[in-house]
């Protein structure tokens, strides 16, 4: 009996180290403390289960923007002495017990000054209970559910500061993108006249972020009366790969675009499998956290026409004020790590920047004094295009608000995946939208 | 498309799930016939099967549905060199060792897997893409068609081995009765590690059909598909091969029919409402024998 079980243990210590090795490696820079001259900012991320893709590039994106501060000198602190920022990462494992895990690790283990990051709703709302426990600010970046400083359950949010757009915000947009762009061009295409309802479909994941644009869609609907039908509202599982009974209701339905409220890992199969399988010949639109390179290269020719509400993209930015910024942040991530960065990554490195600029503001890391130059927060945008090109955040629920755009993609022979360009707003767009010439429109 | 076209259409993508299915199942079910281990690291032999499939198809190019047989292969190996190091030592000794034990090696397998390949979502696409095929009133991708007669080609071929070679006989006097095949002179160690090899093969082909029909992986991608293979072989019973097959596409169709009649989130769901409702009906599976 002795036998099995020693070898046993000896396979879960190894399990246990093999899996503590990323880890390791990932915390390198955890080895001094405030008195030391050092602010401790926990990075809280995805870096493995489903969310690892996104994750990486956050965790990643967040060492880009600490080597920008601390090269230029650190944080400036209220005695004038100066600072030099320490990231400690979490991983939440794409899990919600695994957030709850990272958020106590980093602060009551590595004792972190301020926290940065959060991807997922579900999994970034497990957690926010030990948030309001240790009253540690959080800049939340890459979380979208409005749930996240909305909530109504009694849990306080008032150290947390949302600097993502909230589902809320792009489901509106991209749906008035919809009924301002797609809708006049398929009429056109049909002669049709403006009174034909625009049938769109709804294909979602079951969790505050999937519900969360499906409430946008139909209350923008609704509350702005748009001639757009819902015809069909189809839902799936977080980290499900296999949608072709979804969308063959969907097809049933004749939608002239599709709208899926899908994370990158989700939405390329989806349309992948749309196109090749169903033979489903529309225009899917995608939430901006699909704006990441892996997406690309996984929609390969089936990403033809296909649109993404964006913020900040791999392969184009918006000219203006932030070209320069997010080109230089771009080449800075590249050289450090050989890929390019993606949205949550980019918001992630501002969330590196407003933490420094409230610690500097506040001259101290008393998390009280954070939080209040956070509340009090008036700062330049860092590399994504913010409203009126500052960030701070609403007096009520605590939220930045961002420019977004739309992208249509179209496909790259060359490179064997497609690539954007911004085609709305009018201020913004360097083409105009086209639909392809295999778009089907739907019928009633 | 008409309602017997959509009624037709879920059929099939129930059919090509099932096949996937019933691959992993029968795998697991093999294995559980002769050796009567419970290993829930099955699904990671399903990632590593896609895994395989996956790099060699990038190095090379090689179309990945003859990449399968490679990969069948090397999980062969693999499988032998896991039944011989870490599940012979503690055979016999308890369901809890071998529960224990497979978890450990789930750990040991996808951090393992996300060492060497990284931990993104990976895709490959099959060189039949945009081929489709006129079936009745449906219009079907040649890759489905391929898959389901991959899935009956691979199953045929287990029926073949298992009836009519010595070895294959070994193995189900084995399964009947350990003590008896091991009185009449079978050595049953050799048929314990051909059968835990031929089980993981069996999961390399559901990894690299998995692959190849579009669908998404990372070295996460097996817990669910192996908790699911156990609900087949529970639903089918214990042991039994024709078990698996059947509840196998029981496990498809329902899947699938649910996802369209009572929305996505119902699909796993069914599963385990099918496997309460036949547990209840007959304990001992659709084709199980008591005492099994």
């Amino acid at each position: 009996m002795k036998y099995p079980v020693l070898f046993i243990a000896v396979l879960l210590i190894m399990a246990a180290l093999i899996a503590g090795c990323t880890q390791q490696a990932s915390t390198q820079q955890q080895t001094t403390s405030v008195s030391q001259g050092v602010i401790k900012v926990g990075v809280i991320a995805s870096l493995t289960g489903p969310a690892s893709n996104v994750g990486t590039s956050m965790w990643q994106s967040a060492q880009v923007a600490a080597d920008k501060i601390n090269a230029n000198g650190g944080v400036t602190l209220k005695d004038g002495s100066k600072a030099q920022l320490n990231l400690v990462v979490g991983d939440d494992e794409s899990t919600a017990t695994g957030g709850q895990k990272a958020a106590t690790k980093l602060i009551t283990d590595d004792k972190v000054d301020i926290l940065v990051g959060g991807y997922s709703s579900a999994v970034t709302s497990a957690y926010e209970q030990t948030i309001a426990d240790n009253k540690i600010p959080f800049i939340v970046t890459g979380a979208s559910s409005p749930i996240i400083t909305h909530r109504t359950d009694g849990i306080d949010t008032s150290y947390i500061f949302h600097h993502c757009p909230t589902t809320d915000t792009y489901g509106h947009y991209t749906t008035t993108f919809i009924d301002q762009v797609i809708r006049p061009a398929v009429n056109k295409k049909l002669n049709a006249s403006n009174d034909r309802p625009f049938r769109l479909a709804l294909l979602y994941q079951n969790t505050a972020f999937g519900k969360g644009i499906q409430t946008a869609v139909n209350d923008t609907i609704t509350k702005n009366q748009l001639n757009i039908v819902l015809v069909s509202q189809q839902s799936y599982t977080m980290g499900d790969s296999d949608f072709r009974t979804q969308l063959t209701a969907i097809k049933a339905a004749n939608p002239d675009a599709l709208y899926l409220g899908a994370f990158p890992n989700e939405g390329a199969p989806a349309i992948t499998q749309a196109r090749r399988d169903i033979g489903l010949n529309t225009i899917f639109l995608s939430p901006e956290n699909n704006d990441n390179a892996q997406f690309y290269k996984d929609l390969g020719q089936y990403g033809e026409g296909s649109i993404i509400e964006s913020r900040f993209s791999p392969y184009t930015a918006p000219t203006g004020p932030v070209t320069d910024d997010q080109a230089a942040f771009k080449q800075a991530y590249f050289a450090k790590f050989g890929t390019y960065p993606d949205m949550m990554g980019a918001s992630t490195y501002d969330g590196v920047f407003i933490a420094a600029k409230a610690i500097g503001n506040a001259g101290t890391t008393d998390k009280a004094a954070v939080k209040q130059a956070l509340v009090n927060l008036n700062m330049p945008q860092v590399i994504e295009a913010m409203k009126n090109q500052t960030i701070s955040f609403s007096p009520d629920f605590r939220e930045s608000g961002f420019d977004l755009w739309m992208e249509q993609l179209a496909f790259n022979q060359t490179l064997g995946e497609p690539r954007p360009s911004i085609v709305w707003p009018d201020n913004l767009k360097t083409t105009d939208f086209v639909l392809p010439s295999w778009y089907t429109a739907g019928s009633a | 498309m008409d309602n017997l076209g959509i009624f037709l259409q879920i059929m099939f993508w129930g059919l090509y799930a099932g096949c996937i299915y019933i691959l992993l199942a029968t795998g697991l079910n093999l294995i559980f016939g002769v050796m009567k281990i419970v290993n829930f690291a099955h699904g990671e032999f399903l990632m590593i099967g896609a895994y395989i499939t996956a790099t060699i198809f990038f190095l090379t190019g090689i179309n990945p549905y003859v990449i399968i047989l490679l990969s069948m292969l090397v999980l062969i190996g693999i499988g032998a060199v896991v039944e011989r190091l870490c599940f012979r030592p503690i055979l016999g000794t308890g369901k809890l060792n071998e529960i224990f034990l497979s978890i450990g090696l789930i750990y040991i397998f996808q951090n393992g897997a996300a060492m060497i390949w990284g931990d993104a979502w990976q895709s490959v696409r099959s060189p039949y893409g945009g081929i489709e095929v006129p079936v009745g009133p449906l219009s079907i991708p040649l890759d489905y068609i391929i898959i389901i007669v991959f899935t009956a080609m691979i199953l045929v071929a287990l029926y073949l081995f298992l009836r009519k070679t010595r070895t294959g006989m070994e193995m189900r006097a084995t399964s009947q009765n350990r003590k008896g095949a091991m009185l009449v002179g079978i050595d049953v160690e050799r048929i314990d590690i051909i059968s835990f090899g031929l089980g993981c093969a069996l999961a390399a082909a559901a990894g690299t059909l998995w692959v190849v029909s579009g669908q998404v992986f990372n070295p996460y991608m097996g817990s669910i598909p192996a908790v699911k293979a156990f609900a087949i072989i529970i639903i089918g019973g214990l042991g039994s091969i024709p078990g698996a097959i059947i509840g196998g596409l029981l496990m498809g169709i329902a899947e699938n029919g649910a996802a369209f009649l009572l929305g996505g989130i119902w699909k796993d769901a069914v599963s385990f409402i099918i496997l309460i409702v036949v547990l209840v009906i007959r304990p001992t599976g659709l084709f199980g024998e008591k005492g099994e």
